[in-house]
Formats: C-alpha cells, structure tokens, sequence
C-alpha cells in the first residue's frame, strides 16, 4: 500500500479546505453554476436525476481496512447506509446534500483519501489491475506506475480543461485485466530486448457511442520518458482536440481524424521540448513509491485445512472453484467477494457489509482491498489455511456469492433508476437474468461468460466489451434492448457485435435464455466457453435462435 | 413580421401603426390587428396577473382561439395557477399555452429552486426569458398588458414597439390609467385574481413578490429590496441597458492592479508589417488554438504575449503558454477574459504572470478570493515530479 506523505496529507486536507470555500461562493453566487460545475466536478461531485452523487476516489481500486471502515462510516452518516462501486474502481454515494459535500471530503482526507478528478473534462483517477502485486501471472507490478501518475496528474495545470474526460490505465500482466485497450491512454508495463524497463503505450481506446480500440503509439518507452510523454500527449490533445461536439471531443476521435501517424509526429514533437523540463526527480519519486509496495510479510503455515474443507462443505468448494485466483505465493489465494448476490443491484454493498470486509481484510488479507472495474471487491492476500474462516465470515455477511466470471457476475450502469442520461433501465436486466439462471441451477454448466449492460448509448456498463452485451434504448416511448456478441476487453481486445433489432423489457429475458441455450447446444464440450464457441461459429447460429421464423415462433 | 414591402424599414412601420391607431378604441384597435393578416402570427402574453383579465376579456371577445402564452416559471403563486384555470374556463380561452422552463436547463442551473435567493436576474432567465422566447419563435408579433402608469422604464412606452428579435410587440393598454382598469373589470362583472384583495397589485413569482401597500408604484412589490425593476422579458430595443463598465482589472500575486500597458496590443499576422519603431515596446493578442512555433521567429521581440480565454473552461490557453515558456518566451505573459480565480494557480504554475479580467468578474470575484490564490507555489505535485530539490 501507498503511504501518504506530509506532502499528501496537506494536499487532500487543502483542497477539502478550498472545496468548502467554492461551495460558501456558490450559495453567496459569487460563483456561477456555469463557474461553479467544473470545481465540483473536480472534487467527484455530480448532479443526478434525483440528487447530488459523489464519487470517491479509489486511485488503482487499493484501498485497506482503515480506509474501506471510513467509507462504511460515510455511508452511515450522510447516506443511505449503502454505496455503490463502480466499474471506475471507485465508490459513489448517492445521496449526499450540497453542504455537507465538505464535511465528507474532510472525513475522507482523515483518512488520506479524496474526490479528486473523479469526473470533469480533466485527467481521472487512474485505473489498473485489481490483482496487482499478487497474481501469479504478473510480470511487473503496476502500482508503482499508477501512483506516479495519480500524483503527477494531480491538478496539473495544463490539463484541468481539457475538451473531455481522459482515462488512463495501467496493466502489468499479459492477462490485460485493467482493459488498457479501451482507455484514452493503455500503459503495458514491457521491457526491451536488453532487459531495460518500460512501457508500450496505446492511445484513443474507448467506449461510449463510438467504441474504438487503443492503438499502439509507441512500442516502447524508457520507464524515465513516461512522464514528458504523457504530458506531450495530453499537450497535443488539449490543443487540437476538438471542443464544438462533446461527442467528438475524446482523444479517440482526434487520433481517427487526425491519423495515428499526424498524432505521432506532434507528440514526438511536443516530447522533445516537455523532456527537458524533468531532470530526474520523477525517477526518485517512483523510488521511494516502489518502496511502499513491498510484497506483505507471508506467513508460512499448514495450507491442510483448505483442502480438508472442500472435501467436507460443497459450498465452500464451489467458492473456491469461481472466486479464488492464483496468487504468486502458492500458499496464498487471491479472493473474489462478488457484489452480485442473485437479484441484488451489482456493486451495492452496505455499510454493514463494508465493515465485515475491513475487518476480514484486517485478520486474513494483510489489511489489503481492492475494488475491480467488474464492480466486484478483491481480497489480495489471503493463506490458503485461512480460507474456510474467511468463506464463513463472508457468509454471514451476505457476501459469499459464489458466482465470479459467471453468467450472473454481470456489469450494469444505475441506468433510469439514477441517472439522467439513461434512456432505459438496466438494473432489473441483470437482476432478471441473474435470477432467473438462478432458478435454471445452470451458471455453473454455463461457465465463464461476461454480460455487460449499459442503459444509454454513453456506455457506462461497457456493454461493447461483453461476451453478450445489452444496450437499453428507447425506441418510441417504450424501452428496447439491444443484443451484441463477441466483445472483449482484454489483451485480445474486440468490439461487441449487433445482432439486430431490439427486445422489449419483456422478451429481453427470454432472448437471451434462448442465446444461453443455443450455446449449451453448440459446444464441444463443457471446457469451451461462451466467447470461444462464438468466435469458432460466428453470429448465425446465434442470430438464428434469436430471430426465429414466424412459424416457429407461434410454436412457442 | 410579413409587411409585404421591404423597401419600409420596419421602424418606419411601427411609427406609422403608432400614428394610425393613437386615437383608436382598444377594442377596435385588437379587433383590427387580430384580423389583419399584414401582421402575421400574433400571440397574447399573459402572466394571468393581477389585471390581466381585461385584455383576457377583450381577446375572448374577438377571437377565443388566439393563443395565449402563459409563463409558468414553476415559482408561481398556487392562487395565480388556479385563477388561470379559472379563467380560462369562464371566458372559454380555447387556445392557452403553458410555457415551462427547460427541465435541462432547470437540473443544471437551479436544481435546489434556489437561485432567486441569490441571483434574481439569472432565475428570470432561466424561468422566464428564456422559455418566453422559445415559446416566441413560432410568432411573428406578441401583445403585452403592459401599462405606462406602472412607472419605470414603461412610462415611455408606445402603443407598438420592436422588440430585440425585430418582431411587433403591441401594447394596448399602454395609455390605460389604474382607474380605467378598475372601471372595465367592474362594469364586465370579471373575477379578480384571489391575491388582490391581500394587497398586490403587481403579481409575479412567489419569492418575489410582497404585497404592494397602498400608495406609489403598484410594481413596488416586485424584488422588494433590490433595484431591479423588470425580469427581463419586456427589455428590448429602446430597454435601458445594464451597465457595464469595460475598465480592465489586472490581477498578480500582488492583487488587483489597473493596466500599465499603454502602447497597445497588436495581432500576430499584423508583425510581419509592423514599422520598426512601433517595435520598441511590443505587446500581442493570441488565442488558444494558436500554434506556439509560428512565433518562433519574433519571440525575442515581443514584450507581452496576451492569451484571450473566450470561457474559462476552455484550456488551450494553459498548454499555449506552456509551450511559450518552452520555447524561450521571457516577456510578460498574460492570460485574458473569463478566468475565475480558482483557475489563477493553474494560469501562474503554466507559465502566465497575470491574468486580466473586467470589472464585472472583479465585482463578483473580489481581490481576496484571488489573493487566497497566490500560494500557487505551494503543494505543486508537477514541480516535485519535475525539479529536484
């Protein structure tokens, strides 16, 4: 974990201090709204359909028990006793009032965390793996990269008025987990053919109503040059990006009109001049992060009673089939505590709920969380030894859903229930779905499969990168779903396919059980996933089962 | 407006319609101008207010169909709601159309109903003007109630105006006394709006009205406490304009200071055939999307560099003085236009000395909120990053 500096510490504390004061400007109306916008926006603060929501920073989804026991607290005192994390690796809270936004941050800068660029036309908070620093197939920790951009994208001045949000995303695994192909900036953490530490940097990925995957701008970059980079790829984007249609202001749009070779040559360009401008300091400071990120002391014990457990309890053996993942200690597991319990609104946890997770984080995970972009918390270090403690404290808290890369560990935006801009619901698809799968008892035969919902065109529960991904329209009044297969955010990035017209709210449940259906059917056998038997047949077969013939329809 | 001859100017037009009917009867006058197809598409504007039912009557009489335009900012008086439905009703209005604001723009700007409390003319805007001129568009003229007794700016009024969109704007009671109002409404036996008899005369959204007691201007009860005196709808050509003082503020770490520059800003294509000896002290007016190398071969020249900031969430102007810097500027660099003070750090750390604004962004952005500022130095994550200490 990150340890705040002085530094940090008096950062997060005035900037809170100065957020109060914007507020007191905005109610005397010294401060426009138009004024007023950005700066709350800055500091996580958003206006719903309903209220104000803000949206917490947890800068890579690492966060410890001290800091997960705070945000229960928050939700306790100025919510409604829940929060919501987000596929941003972040925590939102829904209904705060105006005036008491300042207390919060000054409650989170206690506890060195903050809002900060959580939203706005600004560089966000950055995301990356959420098994980082402890998945067996990691080749470079991450981390370290991530904090250095957190603090040096930190109210940069330049970058504060950018013509759109700009994500960036750090990977160091081969398994892309952090979808750097679908971020404004990707950084893959690679070395060169003499061993020397770097990164390969993609550019212009992105959802949102024009889904483009990233493309590789440099193939590789001097682990010392990362940060002029980016400051000359953000130059170049800040300049020509464009500024009179909101959706043709992300950097994706510029690099597909600009070309990726006009974009090269600028930022080259603009990187000759920003180099000079770091003499070295950056690289101390990435030193002395380094240093924070140490592997925790592993214990060495017995691992007997895992495998005594999973003979016993079939529960607890069907857990350890879908939520743990291979830690580098082969002693340890990694530990997938689903937010998806059937019928419940993905990403939702209780303050209760939040509480028993700091506290299992405390005894039994080295005081260590993460939040994943799958809206799912992440329990990093956990001895193998300690996992049937850890399974039956999880149950008690309503969190041992054992369901993780199923059909029913789906991704969904707040949709109409919350936000302004969806034009159809989406929560109540994937309760749907998860309940009735639920009911069929047959997730586990179905096996991995990532369905993703987004309730407007926005994209927020990246319904591009779904295996199956479900997009809520509104088609004259009443609400339409459409259907897209084969999306992909990993490594081996591919963009969801529509299938056709679209579903009712009514038919869209049984479209996609007949979708699940036909799959079960078309298999090799039960080790061929979703995505695998789709890319090996194509979309007929599917759009076949679909779209049936009138005359079958009648039928049934 | 559909004169048919376009050589008239339509001032021209409205002098002579002025001329034509100063002695005659409203009524007659209505029935003329509803009927006459010269003036195209007419609307009536009605606050159902607290007199408004006599050009109400006098509209029903001639025509039930006319459309009627009601403003109904969503701060109205319940009894002023009702009243219109009464209305409505009792003089058969076939034709009444409630005008909302924008929810967009009511979700973005005043999603607390608050921003009366602090800023009445933006809460007329967003409640009144605005939806008043998108309900306009489709008109080709509009009738008022307005009446010049009230005093203000509408004792000047005449019968016929050209509002800012040079379409017609008719106001037949222009010349009516309280007392002609009073004597019409009881010899037609109409309702009078439920608030009357508590004392208004004047009737407008309910945070802003207070009865208007019973000596002087009957719109005295209108924004009670503040010098505003209209919401904004009846401003037009000949409206008394805002004052607006265009003095620039310069702001430093120092404070506010007044400009020390005297020989004047030139613009970037103007250089190449600028006479030497305007070069002696030289300043220069860019904007953001400018490209910072064309400068290149007159940096060492110029003494000021203004970047213009046309909105302040508009950042090309940090990057360009950036580059600036970069590229070996070391004159005065200054950024100018809407800057708010919490964006001085950022304009100062990207390379800027000062920033200038006008007077008005001084009044409602005084010298200590942008002095709080001037610790920019401090807790600066980019200088750690970059300079070893």
């Amino acid at each position: 974990m990150y340890n705040y500096t002085t530094f940090d510490k008096d950062f997060v504390a005035t900037r809170a201090a100065q957020f109060r004061d914007q507020v007191q400007r905005r109610i005397d109306g010294s401060l426009t709204e138009d004024e007023f916008r950005p700066l709350r926006l800055m500091n996580g603060l958003y206006l719903l359909l309903h209220a104000y929501m803000l949206r917490v920073a947890i800068p890579y989804g690492t966060l410890d028990s001290r800091q997960m026991k705070a945000l229960a607290d928050i939700a306790d005192t100025y919510d409604k006793g829940y929060a919501h994390f987000s596929t941003r690796q972040n925590i939102q809270f829904h209904w705060p009032k105006l005036q008491e936004v300042p207390d919060i941050l000054e409650a989170l800068a206690t506890v060195d965390m903050h809002a900060i660029q959580t939203s706005g036309a600004c560089i966000r908070s950055v995301t990356s793996d959420h098994f980082a620093g402890a998945a067996q197939d990691e080749q470079a920790d991450p981390r370290p990269t991530a904090e250095l951009v957190r603090q040096w994208s930190t109210d940069h001045p330049e970058f504060a008025f950018l013509p759109r949000k700009f994500k960036i995303a750090v990977t160091g695994s081969a398994q892309d987990r952090a979808v750097t192909k679908f971020h404004d900036i990707g950084l893959r953490l690679v070395q060169n053919a003499s061993g020397g530490p770097g990164y390969e940097v993609s550019v212009g990925g992105g959802l949102g109503r024009t889904p483009m995957i990233g493309k590789v701008l440099r193939d590789f970059l001097h682990r010392e040059d990362l940060l002029p980079y980016l400051e000359a790829i953000l130059q170049v984007y800040n300049q020509i990006g464009r500024r009179d249609n909101k959706y043709k202001a992300r950097i994706k749009i510029t690099l597909h009109e600009h070309g990726l070779e006009d974009i090269r040559q600028r930022v080259e360009e603009s990187f000759a001049l920003q180099r000079a401008r770091f003499d070295g300091a950056d690289q101390d400071v990435l030193a002395r992060i380094e240093a924070n990120f140490k592997p925790p002391a592993f214990k060495a014990a017995s691992t007997s009673r895992f495998e005594t457990q999973r003979a016993n309890d079939p529960f607890f053996n069907a857990f350890t089939k879908t939520n743990l993942h291979p830690h580098k200690n082969p002693d340890y597991a990694i530990v997938t505590v689903s937010l998806k319990a059937h019928g419940a609104t993905p990403g939702d946890a209780s303050s209760a709920q939040m509480r028993a997770l700091a506290e299992i984080a405390k005894r039994w995970s080295h005081n260590e969380l993460r939040v994943s972009h799958e809206q799912n918390i992440i329990l990093p270090h956990v001895h193998k030894g300690d996992l049937p403690e850890v399974y039956e404290a999880l149950r008690l808290a309503g969190l041992a859903t054992a369901n993780i890369g199923l059909i029913s560990d789906l991704i969904a935006c707040p949709g109409m229930d919350y936000c302004d801009l969806a034009t159809a619901r989406s929560t109540n698809v994937a309760q749907g779905i998860a309940l009735k799968f639920d009911a069929l008892k047959q997730e586990h035969s179905i096996g991995p499969l990532k369905i993703k919902i987004s309730g407007c065109i926005n994209a927020c529960g990246h319904h591009h990168v779904g295996h199956i991904g479900i997009l809520g329209l509104e088609k004259g009044g009443v609400e339409s779903y459409q259907i897209t297969l084969g999306g992909d955010g990993t490594q081996n990035a591919a963009i969801g396919k529509p299938t056709g017209p679209g579903f009712s709210a009514d038919e869209i449940i049984p479209a996609i059980e007949r979708l699940i259906l036909s799959y079960l059917t078309l298999r090799h056998n039960a080790s061929e996933s979703f995505l695998t038997t789709f890319r090996r047949l194509g979309p007929a077969p599917f759009k076949v089962t679909l779209y049936p013939a009138k005359e079958n329809q009648n039928e049934l | 407006m559909s004169f048919e001859n376009p050589a008239i100017s339509l001032s021209a037009r409205v002098a002579e319609l002025n001329k034509r009917f100063q002695n005659t009867d409203t009524v007659e006058m209505l029935r003329e101008i509803t009927s006459d197809p010269a003036f195209g598409k007419l609307a009536l504007i009605s606050s159902f207010g607290a007199d408004s039912v006599v050009l109400l009557d006098m509209v029903a009489k001639i025509d039930r169909a006319l459309p009627i335009v009601f403003i109904d900012t969503e701060m109205l008086f319940h009894q002023t709601l009702s009243y219109q439905r009464k209305l409505a009703k009792d003089l058969g209005l076939q034709d009444v159309r409630r005008i909302l604001p924008s929810r967009e723009a009511v979700l973005k700007r005043d999603s607390e109903n608050l921003l009366h409390r602090y800023d009445t003319d933006a809460c007329c805007t967003l409640r009144k003007t605005e939806p008043l001129a998108r309900a306009l568009t489709e008109f080709d003229g509009w009738i008022s109630g307005r009446k010049r007794y009230q005093g203000g700016a509408r004792m000047s009024m005449d019968l016929f105006e050209l509002d800012a969109e040079q379409r017609i704007k008719i106001n037949p009671l222009a010349h009516w006394s309280r007392e002609d109002l009073a004597s019409y409404i009881a010899a037609q036996n109409l309702p009078k709006h439920p608030l009357v008899a508590k004392g208004y005369k004047s009737i407008g959204c309910a945070p802003c009205t207070t009865p208007s007691g019973t000596i002087g201007n009957e719109r005295a009860g209108r924004w009670r406490g503040q010098t505003k005196t209209e919401c904004g709808i009846h401003f037009g050509n000949n409206a008394p304009a805002r004052p607006v003082i265009p003095r620039a503020v310069i702001v430093t770490d120092e404070g506010f200071e007044t400009e020390d520059w005297a020989a004047g800003f030139h613009s970037f294509a103007s250089l190449a055939t600028l006479p030497e000896q305007e070069k002696a002290a030289l300043a220069i007016d860019l904007k953001g999307d400018f490209v910072a190398k064309d400068l290149l071969p007159w940096i060492g020249q110029i003494d000021l560099i203004r970047v213009s900031f046309p909105v302040f969430s508009d950042g090309r102007g940090f990057s360009l003085a950036c580059q600036l810097r970069l590229l070996g500027f070391v004159g005065r660099l200054r950024a100018k236009g809407h800057i708010v003070a919490d964006q001085y750090a950022m304009a100062r750390r990207s390379g800027f000395n000062e920033v200038e604004i006008d007077q008005a962004l001084a009044r409602r952005q005084p010298e200590p909120v942008w002095q709080a500022r001037a610790d920019w130095q401090i807790r600066d994550y980019q200088n750690l990053l970059r300079q070893s200490a």
